[in-house]
């Protein structure tokens, strides 16, 4: 039977032993100081791009995933280098986030580099798909990314494919997808897990619910409290996470892809989270035309860096000297420094940056290129 | 085209298909098939008889009544290395799955630079002619013309069938292939098919009835009703060359433009509505690359821009006809 758990109690206990065991149980320190480091490299990512679209570099939309970096990291990070993921707009950081833990600079990681994905957003030849649709319309056959369109839940249908697929060849992946909360009123949302419902497809769907479907709030989106909820239609389960609570969001994720890995299909977690900024960059200035500015500063408030290390400092594994190093938590694209990010993250991301830049534009003739396989 | 013959069996235009599906079925272990009631029962009109029987639901998926999950699923299938079998139980109902074959599929290739590819047949019983009213007898092929990344295929005789299915479902790329559910089972255009594998390649039309005075270009049923005008121009003292496609993209330029040379005259008769049908396409093009050896303006003869109605006298009023493609004939014939 489906059962809907909406259970976050983890992000009042702050890291106090629970009774009932939970998959986090399971990380280390090390992977404490991961997720930290992850978290900064995704919320760097978003910064430094708004940075350098505001010096006119860049083309495109940026679709800040600020405030919302815990939902991307906790989910990806107990996936299996080989399991499929499929992004979009507001998922950038999630290209090469996907098997961080082999290592950020193992050539061989199933994920995306980081020059591969500044390559990307700077529109250069050395992007993986040649710089052919922008930004996170990107993927990766050979990475396992499903590449992203402009049409909200339009992939979530190719993931079950991808892992029938596998499924057929013996292979036992996992499909991962996210999507906003606007995206679950399209019909292919329904008709897609449905599918996987019947033919218990190991695919979880992640819904990040920012509040905001571009400029139209809930309540004119869904006529239910938890939208997790919606998994009972389909006879399957659905959970829902704090998504500014890195490991919640893990905890939910991880019990969703141990159910899928195990043959029970697919899932719905909804991880509860809030726009900080406009829908993309284009709108920041007018963002306060349809949201109430008491609204968004409270939706602010709950800084995924912050919560996680208040949860590091109450488990020891944190000191409050540490955490204030780095004081990247609670300030805005304007108001954040490099310094205010560890020095390796900054580093890593330079180097995508100065690598995309330095990178040759596609020809022109590729415009007219691959509109048909011509060998079999 | 003049295989061997080592049976007098007769094939018709439904058996010729099924066999296609089955022999590509046996020949590639990756290939999947996929659709409404596909399974046991074999599909509404029977083209996947059998298959469920000899494969199971590991190669052959009843699939919900979801045409857009469908063909995502399928989708996400040959992005993962398989070959699928798409069947819509009418074409009509392919718009239920637009977005996915039009934004996800047909742009695969393209967006990722060639590192994707999308083996995928999209196949299902087209046309009108049949009483099937507006949501049974489309032929929506100009969608799909106007969306690069797509092939585009229809037999109208039995060997294309069976050809033309062989060599859409080892092509790379999507095709959406219309199939005539009025022919499926018509006695008269019956043949004896080679025993061995054949393809037929597509881009190739075919000139189904050779002639001198003037060129009728179509494909799918209109064809017969091509012949048979040419039958009627005859009388009249013009000899029809009747060119049959078979594919719409690609298209045979240059059979089309080779026939021009000779008759000068040129009627492009298709079953959909006249407004950015792929008659006005093929008008377009001839108009830019053969227009030297054009005599008399060139004539469609198209479905009104109107629905395909129900009863039989209202349908024959809006479809193309036997009639209409004489008229269209003698008019570029007497110009």
């Amino acid at each position: 039977m489906a059962t809907t758990t909406t259970d976050t109690d983890s992000t009042q206990t702050n890291g106090e032993q629970s009774p009932v065991s939970r998959p986090s149980d399971r990380l280390t320190h090390d992977d404490y100081r991961e997720l930290l480091k992850q978290l900064y490299l995704a919320r760097y990512f978003d910064v430094r791009l708004i940075k350098e679209k505001k010096r006119g570099r860049l083309r495109g939309t940026l679709y800040s995933s600020h405030n919302q970096e815990a939902i991307l990291v906790g989910s990806l990070f107990g996936l299996e280098p080989n399991d499929w993921i499929s992004p979009i707009h507001r998922d950038m950081p999630a290209f090469f986030l996907k098997d961080c833990r082999s290592g950020w600079d193992n050539p061989d990681r199933m994920g995306m580099t980081i020059e591969e994905l500044c390559s990307q957003v700077w529109g250069k030849a050395t992007s993986p798909g040649r710089a052919r649709d922008n930004w996170s319309h990107i993927g990766s056959k050979a990475k396992h990314i499903i590449h992203s369109t402009s049409m909200l839940a339009g992939t979530i249908p190719a993931a079950a494919g991808v892992v029938l697929a596998d499924r057929l060849n013996g292979l036992n992946t996992i499909a991962m997808t996210f999507n906003g909360e606007g995206s679950t009123a399209q019909g292919v949302f329904h008709e897609a897990i449905n599918f996987a419902a019947v033919e218990k497809l190991p695919v979880v769907t992640i819904i990040e619910n920012n509040q905001w479907a571009y400029g139209t709030p809930t309540h004119y989106e869904y006529a239910q409290e938890d939208f997790a909820r919606r998994a009972d239609g389909f006879g399957i389960p659905g959970f829902v996470a704090d998504g500014q609570d890195v490991i919640d969001v893990f905890d939910k994720v991880m019990t969703a892809v141990e159910h899928a890995r195990s043959g029970k299909g697919p899932s719905i977690v909804e991880c509860k989270t809030f726009r900080a900024y406009g829908h993309g960059d284009h709108d920041d200035d007018r963002a306060d035309r349809y949201r109430p500015a008491e609204e968004v500063e409270e939706g602010r408030k709950r800084d995924p860096l912050a919560v996680m290390k208040a949860r590091m400092i109450k488990m020891g594994i944190l000191t409050q000297e540490e955490a204030d190093q780095h004081p990247a938590e609670g300030k805005g694209a304007g108001e954040v420094t490099d310094h205010d990010f560890p020095e390796d993250v900054v580093a890593y991301l330079t180097r995508g940056v100065q690598f995309a830049i330095k990178a040759p534009v596609p020809d022109e003739a590729e415009g007219a290129m691959w509109v048909f396989r011509e060998e079999n | 085209m003049a295989a061997p013959v080592s049976t007098e069996i007769k094939s018709n235009y439904l058996t010729a298909l099924k066999e296609a599906l089955a022999e590509e079925m046996e020949r590639n272990p990756h290939m999947i098939c996929m659709g409404e009631d596909i399974g046991p029962l074999g599909g509404a009109f029977g083209v996947t008889d059998g298959l469920h029987a000899k494969y199971g639901r590991e190669r052959v998926y009843d699939m919900p009544i979801s045409e857009a999950a469908i063909v995502g699923t399928a989708c996400g299938l040959c992005l993962n290395g398989k070959t699928v079998m798409v069947e819509m139980q009418f074409i009509d109902f392919i718009s239920c799955g637009f977005d996915q074959i039009v934004n996800m599929t047909a742009t695969y290739h393209y967006r990722t630079a060639g590192e994707v590819s999308m083996p995928m047949v999209i196949r299902g019983p087209a046309g009108a002619y049949g009483g099937g009213a507006l949501y049974h007898s489309q032929m929506n092929e100009a969608w799909f013309a106007n969306s690069p990344g797509l092939k585009i295929v229809c037999p109208s005789t039995v060997y294309d069938a069976k050809g033309l299915m062989k060599a859409a479902l080892r092509d790379p790329n999507p095709v959406i292939f219309y199939e005539i559910k009025d022919l499926y089972r018509r006695r008269e255009i019956e043949e004896v098919l080679p025993t061995e594998d054949y393809i037929v390649p597509l881009g190739k039309a075919r000139i189904a009835l050779e002639g001198d005075d003037l060129t009728i270009v179509t494909y799918g049923q209109n064809v017969y009703h091509a012949l048979s005008a040419a039958e009627k121009l005859k009388e009249e003292g013009y000899s029809a060359e009747v060119i049959d496609i078979r594919t719409i993209v690609p298209l045979d330029e240059e059979t089309i433009i080779e026939s021009l040379k000779k008759t000068n005259r040129l009627v492009v008769v298709n079953e959909a509505p006249m407004t950015c049908g792929f008659a006005g396409e093929i008008l377009s093009r001839m108009a830019e690359k053969a227009f030297e050896y054009l005599d008399a303006p060139p004539v469609r003869v198209t479905r009104l821009d109107t629905p395909v109605p129900w009863v039989k006298p209202l349908e024959l009023y809006v479809l193309p006809s036997v009639a209409k493609i004489v008229e269209a004939g003698l008019k570029v014939c007497k110009f």
